[in-house]
């Protein structure tokens, strides 16, 4: 498993919202039947005092980080102020930050990301489903039925395009050592090529599925660096020219970041590509 | 969303950046033009790539510039209809310069592209003579762009495109731009001038730079947009329901494979309840086109039986399949064959028995 494991001590932002209490309670409920930690505190400014599903709330995250000792943090709070909680987590000294959250405004998320990368904070998203290690942790919303333990890791830009892939990798008998959803939106902070240099050093891993779609190049940069042989699948290939298909990453302007051109591109670079998503499995298996 | 040219030119002009003199002319409106202008260009205020090409901009001299505006009224660029026309006095141009500042995903920074050649497709430039093209990445924690990359950028043009850069970086930042484009900018004996501009704002963004609406939505995809969804409409028959932008897209590349055509893209978003599914389908039911619809949900916590009555309650007269994987799956599927809807277990199944259907 990479970036986190069952003794990462977990703090939420957001925690008194909606989302935030409804996926304490589901990460902490995963965290018992695996005897991992899992989420030790909330932070929600102005409501520390508070509990959620008996999870103590802080008003802050360095509070938070303190009392319990935890390393990393999830990402509920809307995307107005998600930049700022990104810079507040890295201040905080925190290890690893999960954004769930989208709708971040752009130019938020490229000065956060920066700042969270010059004080050594590692960053996972935004707009993405988090993190999810099978017998390890969950630290974000993935459904935790549809993993299983094993050797594959797969990277996407895409929350249920992952699950559908998880899936069918299950039903296929092929188990998951991490599952890392790096988030839609045009700038992230994990990239294919960061989460593939993991990868690489995780005992547990050997092989990786990478689940990608139109715009931008990170794709094809991250498959050409990789150690470990890679499948990969990228979506929006039928989506036409500057139509926007919900991701604000999958704007097609010109070649650049075209579904087919990027097949075309990684297929180049040696790297199979699965045309549907029920091909995956059996590719899987010809490369382990 | 993207600006049109004359609020972009408003907005660089507050900025500090020249723009030419001009007035805007609204169809049905009666206007004067200047006498001292000599001679003018006429521009249509629609947002269609190749405007200039398509006939969208017309040169006029000044007792020719009321027929032409006329003229131009009459017309339209790539189908889109003129409503709204810029006459601008034309500039006596030395040289004309290309500048952009855009956002570059894998450095994760604001990129600035500046060159001699302006006045001409950039993409022109980039292929014939890439090296004409000077290319810089600004770190995102400065707040100005740093005297070492103005250097770098102008190469030897005059100085003074720098205050412009400088300007225009200030725009993109505060903006919220996605793009910011000045092309061309042309040296006249008086300074330069932005005679052509194109700002596109982030849609993430909107609501903290006072835009209400996103103009860029036609009316059924803002009718999507009030209920969360993210809709795109395409030229088929097949509508396709999903969870998740990427999700959804395969299913329309699938269908596309399958040879059959979809009508659209609609992602459903997170929480996909009774309601919201009720919603989605009433909404793909309205579209003439629809012969056939899928609806394809993955999630954990998605619950089946909650998204089968809102399938069975929309009450729609199209044939419509079901592909769903979460929670009471058993209970959804009981519920929909009792009401004589195809419910299917994997997402080829449900797209192949779609595309049969609508064929």
């Amino acid at each position: 498993m990479i970036y986190a494991d069952k003794n990462t001590g977990v703090i939420v932002c957001g925690a008194t919202g909606n989302q935030g209490s409804f996926h304490i309670d589901r990460m902490n409920q995963y965290a018992r039947s695996v005897g991992g930690r899992g989420v030790v505190a909330g932070v929600t400014p102005g409501k520390g005092g508070q509990e959620v599903h008996g999870v103590p709330v802080y008003d802050s995250i360095l509070k938070a980080a303190r009392a319990k000792d935890a390393s990393a943090a999830v990402l509920f709070v809307p995307g107005s102020a998600a930049g700022d909680s990104i810079m507040e987590a890295a201040d905080a000294g925190l290890e690893l930050v999960v954004a769930i959250t989208e709708h971040i405004p752009v130019h938020d998320v490229m000065k956060a990301v920066t700042y969270a990368e010059v004080r050594g904070c590692t960053v996972i998203g935004p707009n993405c489903p988090g993190l999810f290690s099978p017998g390890e942790i969950s630290m974000g919303i993935m459904p935790a039925h549809l993993a299983t333990r094993g050797q594959v890791g797969v990277i996407s830009r895409s929350g249920t395009l992952t699950y559908e892939v998880v899936h069918e990798l299950t039903r296929a008998g092929i188990g998951q050592s991490s599952i890392i959803g790096i988030g839609g939106d045009p700038i992230i902070g994990q990239t294919f090529a960061d989460a593939l240099e993991r990868f690489a050093d995780d005992p547990l891993t050997r092989a990786v599925v990478i689940l990608g779609e139109l715009g931008g190049n990170l794709e094809e940069e991250g498959a050409r660096s990789a150690e470990l042989p890679v499948v990969a699948f990228i979506a929006g290939t039928t989506a036409p020219a500057e139509k926007r298909m919900g991701h604000a990453g999958a704007i097609v302007t010109g070649g650049e970041g075209d579904a087919n051109a990027k097949i075309m591109r990684l297929r180049d670079a040696g790297v199979p590509v699965a045309d549907r998503l029920s091909e995956i499995p059996a590719m899987i298996r010809e490369v382990l | 969303m993207k600006l049109k040219e004359y609020e972009a030119k408003a907005i660089l002009e507050k900025a500090g950046i020249l723009i030419p003199r001009g007035i805007l002319v609204k169809k049905g409106e009666d206007f004067l033009v200047s006498p001292d202008i000599k001679e003018a260009a006429v521009k249509a205020q629609v947002e269609v790539a190749g405007r200039g090409k398509a006939g969208g901009i017309l040169m006029a001299e000044n007792a020719r510039i009321r027929e032409t505006t006329e003229e131009l009224f009459r017309a339209t660029i790539k189908g889109v209809p003129v409503e709204e026309i810029l006459i601008e006095e034309k500039l006596q141009i030395q040289h004309e310069y290309y500048l952009s500042i855009t956002i570059d995903r894998s450095k994760k920074a604001p990129v600035i592209l500046f060159t001699t050649e302006g006045g001409v497709d950039i993409e022109e430039v980039a292929q014939k003579n890439p090296d004409a093209i000077k290319k810089a990445t600004i770190y995102p924690l400065l707040s100005a762009v740093p005297g070492y990359t103005l250097r770098y950028l102008l190469n030897g043009a005059p100085g003074e495109i720098g205050a412009v850069i400088q300007k225009l970086y200030s725009v993109f930042r505060s903006k919220d731009a996605l793009l910011a484009e000045i092309n061309p900018l042309v040296m006249t004996a008086d300074g330069l001038y932005a005679a052509d501009a194109k700002l596109i704002l982030d849609d993430n963004a909107l609501a903290r730079q006072g835009i209400k609406e996103n103009r860029d939505l036609s009316d059924r995809e803002r009718q999507a947009a009030a209920h969360g969804f993210s809709f795109v409409e395409l030229d088929g028959n097949i509508g396709v329901i999903g969870n998740g932008a990427g999700l959804t897209m395969a299913t329309v590349d699938l269908i596309n494979r399958t040879g059959g055509r979809p009508a659209n893209f609609l992602d459903v978003g997170g929480g996909a309840d009774r309601v919201r599914v009720a919603h989605a389908v009433r909404l793909l039911g309205s579209m003439p086109d629809v012969t056939v619809i899928i609806v394809n949900l993955l999630g954990g916590i998605t619950r089946c039986d909650e998204v089968a009555a809102g399938i069975i309650e929309a009450g729609v007269s199209q044939k419509i399949i079901v592909r769903l994987a979460g929670t009471n799956e058993a209970e959804g599927k009981a519920l929909l064959s009792s009401k004589g809807y195809l419910m299917l277990d994997t997402m080829e199944e449900a797209v192949t028995a779609a595309v049969e259907a609508a064929s």
